[in-house]
């Protein structure tokens, strides 16, 4: 069974602000602003070193942070969204 | 008065505390915490003409580069490079575009060269032809 392979535009695509809780992300190739809630703004960052699936996109957001939660799962689905935003995509 | 209720808000030790999920300043990730949607997208303007949005086209390449070739990763390099591919055969729409950044080869293109045109559209820039096409399709339909 293989898992879905998840890459991005590098971060000097985007330009991120913090706003408390949420980060607004401009993308510079669509012209498009989201407004983005953890962890995705951490999972584009975790996609700067090379297209990952949710495993290693996991053990990548581990190795900086405490992760709390039900992990590949829920990155999958924040995943689904990025590319729905067009900030992602599967390869 | 008393000023002992003044508690740090910082306690390293106690998770679950972390009701919105954000990062927390302790370098907690919650992954599992954020039930509804993370993304939302502020469409731009331009993005409203949906009815446009399909039929607005992508020439590839773009008009002062006509008759180069396409890397795999959407380069655009002389004529007949090796492992390069030949541009399609007219401009993409952009109803064929969504298509193939979905994975799929609408008629009329080879399938074959579709993650070389995937790759150039997706290198589109401001100034390019078919950038504010590319621009609306990625913008989320209403």
């Amino acid at each position: 069974m293989t898992s879905p392979v998840y890459a991005a535009d590098p971060p000097a695509a985007r330009v991120a602000v913090a706003l408390d809780a949420l980060v607004a992300v401009y993308h510079r190739p669509s012209g498009a602003t989201h407004l983005l809630a953890a962890p995705s703004p951490e999972l584009l960052d975790a996609l700067a070193a090379g297209p990952a699936d949710a495993v290693t996109l996991r053990d990548r957001l581990a190795a900086l942070y405490d992760l709390e939660g039900d992990g590949t799962a829920m990155i999958d689905a924040r995943m689904e969204e990025l590319i729905v935003a067009g900030l992602a995509w599967r390869i | 008065m008393a000023q002992d209720c003044d508690k740090p808000e910082k306690n390293p030790g106690e998770s679950a505390a972390n009701p919105l999920g954000v990062a927390g300043r302790r370098g907690v990730l919650m992954l599992g915490a954020v039930a509804a949607t993370s993304v939302v997208t502020i469409r731009p303007a331009l993005a409203s003409t949906a009815a446009s949005v399909l039929n607005c086209k992508i020439p590839i390449p773009d008009p002062p580069h006509t008759g180069q070739y396409i890397t795999q990763d959407g380069k655009l390099v002389a004529a007949n490079t090796k492992g390069a591919v030949a541009p399609p055969p007219r401009p993409i729409t952009g109803e064929e575009a969504k298509k193939m950044i979905n994975g799929q080869s609408p008629a009329g293109f080879d399938p074959s060269s579709r993650e070389a045109y995937v790759n150039y559209i997706r290198r589109l820039q401001h100034g390019t032809s078919g950038f504010t096409c590319y621009a609306s399709l990625q913008a989320p339909r209403p």
